[in-house]
């Protein structure tokens, strides 16, 4: 009878073991190579939770689409209570990689315990306090008022989790199954997300060098390389075992206009600055890039449509009119003093320092001379105010909506205001737009906002900038999108 | 006994003005980690913000008392978090070393062990091809850049011939070429040293007399010159193990080898100060460490240096 049982019982043992690991040991697995990779599994810490994002581990209530729409994820609405109080309804039937359910008492736990922990997630709202209602109900009130509590619930650092003494557990399409050894991370699809079985075991893997990442697509050693360099892909693209996609960011390459400076307190100087820049020129020197039509990324419902115009004969006519004469070296002067400016740029984006010769000349063909100049901390040049035109690359709509970028750089005082603009006119859209959570309106007011923006030009929008990924032939069905946030995604599939 | 103790006392006091002189330059430097990382992190840079981060860091601290904390804490083994990665640094280290310490040391093993019959037979037959090819290795190890070999080999070997798999094989397989690079910049040099240690053995009086004993130079050298040759040899390979812990910065850059050297440039451009002071200290103590194991080695080589 012993015998018996024991037998029925390695029987059993034997069937469940295929049943459960019969799927992960027919699972393809891909490598993955990027520039970046989670430093740790605590969204406490850092930039933790935008890079669990990044490799599809982690998960907010709200995200931003491909169409760049903030939609709910986790969620499934948000209500305003007032300024500082709004309530979040959470989507039912989702479930963390360890099967419990995602309810209010667990996201009311992560987002509380992220904001104690982690001063990068107070930057927007201050400090938060959050309670469940009922078990898919939490009411979370902040210290700052938050108009737009989507668009607080999308930032990077308020993803979803639960804290289990060093354990943590997440939402996203795959789990991490073994950190290392060194930068690299063993992926697997979490169970408990939809369509798991469709989707490949991962390997994660640093590489601090694009070259290297390149190098390591040709031999064949990465099915996604993220990140290729501008000067690889042409010998990328003459392969035929790999394919090359470049998609347009939300990142934005802009001319910050120091409106403080002697020569450029004058607003006809700066419209002259920005008309004589050809964005198609700067798209050639990097490569690729589409002109800016504005502050946002045109893959975005609240961007503008039209670029932003080359017109050199404007430009010079704007300065003639100024009082700008053609000195004897073709540099303009008004009264013994040349139109001589400082434009910085900043190494750690090498885009930039190609802009400057371009842009050097262009400006000196209509008659205003540029001195370039690198600096290793573009930030704190713009906190000094030490310069006269200062290149700049941040992403314009990181939440998915328009005010941020608005209020956080050309507002007068605050932080990023490096052109030190002041404009009550501006001042006055951007304010209208806490007072309203329809996106149409919203887009209608960040066009308003563009067209101050383009009257005054205390910024020159340039380029929105293309990355590119390179895929084996067995992930040529991949398509990125999202920048750096939306990496490994729920439909990732090996196609071949 | 008492030489001991005043060598350690030599060490302490080396080791403390390092931390001041670290601390002070590192602090010095132009620029400010608190809007770095608000800008990477793309975080208003607001007087609230910065705040926060310069409160959380202690940067908000007089500069001695900054000083004190941090060393007093070092000393204790808290080493403080990074700002970059918010993770403790002492783990961060104890993770890397091993990757930075197999690359490093094994480079150096294999050049120093592959250097002595590459010095002994270029010694043997002065100006024959042994001798201009240690004297090529040596200058290929001053001026090839190491960069740009790595991207050549990592071309050569893993695109071009697929032999090897450097990022998704085995341990060995990923940390053999960064090896055999590192020993490849040091092979030449140590082999010329060890060739003229020798030739420099070959004008004594008792060489010739071995010599003149019916010796062939190859006997003789292995005889009567290869122990005085090594002392020479010991010397020599103390300032090159001096640069191995952290020295590999290129090289694990290249191979995406997640060692010291790289998590030191990433924290250079981070103005990371605590990361840098503790590697600042880290390479002074193995400095000193070498230095004294060199010392060991020298007097168990030449009984003379014993006093």
């Amino acid at each position: 009878m012993t015998r018996r049982l024991f037998l029925a019982v390695a029987l059993l043992a034997t069937v469940c073991m295929f049943t459960s690991t019969g799927h992960t040991a027919d699972r393809p697995t891909i490598n993955v190579g990027k520039t970046f990779i989670a430093s740790s599994l605590d969204p406490g810490e850092g930039s933790v939770g935008w890079a669990l994002t990044t490799h599809g581990v982690s998960e907010n209530l709200y995200s931003v689409d491909r169409q760049g729409k903030l939609v709910p994820n986790l969620a499934q609405s948000v209500t305003t209570v007032d300024d500082h109080t709004f309530r979040v309804d959470l989507a039912s039937g989702r479930r963390f990689s360890d099967g419990s359910p995602v309810n209010a008492k667990a996201v009311a736990n992560a987002l509380v315990r992220t904001n104690e922990l982690n001063g990068r997630a107070r930057a927007t709202a201050g400090k938060m306090t959050a309670k469940a209602i009922d078990d898919l109900t939490v009411e979370i009130k902040t210290e700052k008022a938050v108009p737009l509590p989507t668009a607080l619930l999308a930032e990077w650092a308020m993803v979803i989790y639960k804290a289990e003494g060093d354990e943590f557990v997440f939402t996203g399409p795959y789990r991490v199954k073994k950190v290392g050894p060194g930068e690299a991370m063993t992926l697997e699809p979490n169970r408990h997300y939809a369509d798991a079985d469709e989707r490949p075991n991962i390997r994660l893997r640093k590489f601090s060098d694009p070259q290297t990442l390149a190098l390591a697509l040709e031999a064949g050693e990465l099915d996604i390389a993220f990140g290729l360099p501008v000067e690889a892909l042409s010998r990328i693209k003459a392969r035929d075992d790999v394919v090359v996609k470049s998609f347009q960011v939300a990142y934005q390459y802009m001319m910050f206009i120091n409106t403080e400076r002697p020569l450029l307190g004058d607003p006809a100087v700066r419209r002259a600055v920005d008309r004589a820049v050809d964005r198609r020129q700067l798209a050639h020197a990097v490569n690729g890039g589409t002109p800016a039509t504005g502050a946002y990324s045109s893959y975005f419902p609240f961007a503008l449509r039209e670029p932003r115009p080359f017109d050199p004969d404007m430009a010079k006519a704007l300065l003639e009119k100024a009082g700008w004469k053609n000195g004897s070296d073709g540099v303009r002067e008004r009264g013994g003093q040349r139109l001589s400016l400082v434009l910085y740029a900043y190494p750690q984006r090498p885009d930039l320092l190609t802009f400057q010769p371009v842009i050097k000349s262009m400006l000196a063909k209509v008659g205003i001379d540029v001195e370039t100049r690198v600096t290793e901390n573009i930030a704190a040049l713009g906190k000094s105010g030490d310069f006269d035109l200062a290149l700049w690359a941040t992403n314009t709509a990181p939440s998915g909506e328009p005010s941020y970028f608005l209020n956080a750089f050309l507002r007068q005082g605050t932080g990023y205001n490096h052109s030190r603009y002041k404009s009550e006119r501006f001042g006055a859209v951007v304010d209208r737009m806490t007072t309203t959570g329809d996106p149409a309106e919203r887009a209608k007011l960040a066009s308003d906002a563009h067209a101050v923006l383009f009257e005054d030009v205390p910024v020159s929008f340039l380029l929105t900038p293309d990355w590119h990924v390179g895929l084996s032939k067995r992930l040529s069905g991949y398509e990125p999108w999202g920048s750096d946030y939306y990496i490994i995604r729920p439909d990732l599939r090996v196609t071949e | 006994m008492v030489h001991l103790s005043r060598h350690v006392l030599q060490a302490s006091l080396m080791l403390w003005g390092v931390s001041i002189f670290a601390f002070a330059i590192i602090h010095a430097m132009p620029a400010d980690p608190v809007l770095i990382t608000l800008v990477e992190m793309n975080i208003p840079v607001t007087p609230e913000n910065e705040a926060v981060l310069r409160t959380e860091w202690g940067l908000d601290r007089p500069l001695i008392e900054q000083y004190g904390a941090w060393l007093w804490r070092f000393v204790g083994g808290d080493w403080g978090r990074s700002f970059r990665t918010d993770l403790p640094i002492l783990s961060e280290f104890l993770q890397r070393l091993p990757y930075s310490a197999t690359i490093g040391l094994g480079g150096l093993g294999i050049a120093a062990i592959l250097a002595l019959p590459l010095g002994f037979a270029a010694a043997c037959r002065p100006g024959g091809t042994v001798d201009y090819l240690s004297r090529a290795l040596s200058i290929g190890g001053q001026v090839i850049p190491a960069f740009w070999l790595g991207l050549v080999l990592l071309w050569l070997l893993a695109v071009e011939l697929r032999l090897i798999r450097p990022f998704f094989g085995g341990a060995a397989e990923q940390l053999l070429l960064p090896t055999l690079l590192v020993g490849f910049y040091s092979i030449g040099s140590l082999g010329r040293v060890f060739r003229n240690e020798l030739l420099a053995i070959t004008v004594q009086p008792f060489f010739r007399t071995a010599l003149a004993k019916g010796l062939t130079p190859e006997t003789a050298l292995r005889r009567h010159a290869l122990r005085h040759a090594l002392f020479g040899y010991v010397a020599a390979l103390t300032p090159e193990c001096a640069w191995v812990v952290g020295g590999t910065a290129i090289v694990e850059i290249v191979f995406a080898v997640p060692g010291i050297s790289l998590f030191l440039v990433e924290s250079i451009a981070a103005r990371d100060y605590f990361v840098l002071q503790a590697y600042v200290m880290v390479v002074a103590v193995w400095m000193v460490l070498i230095h004294g194991l060199s010392l060991i080695l020298r007097a168990l080589l030449d009984p003379r240096t014993r006093r």
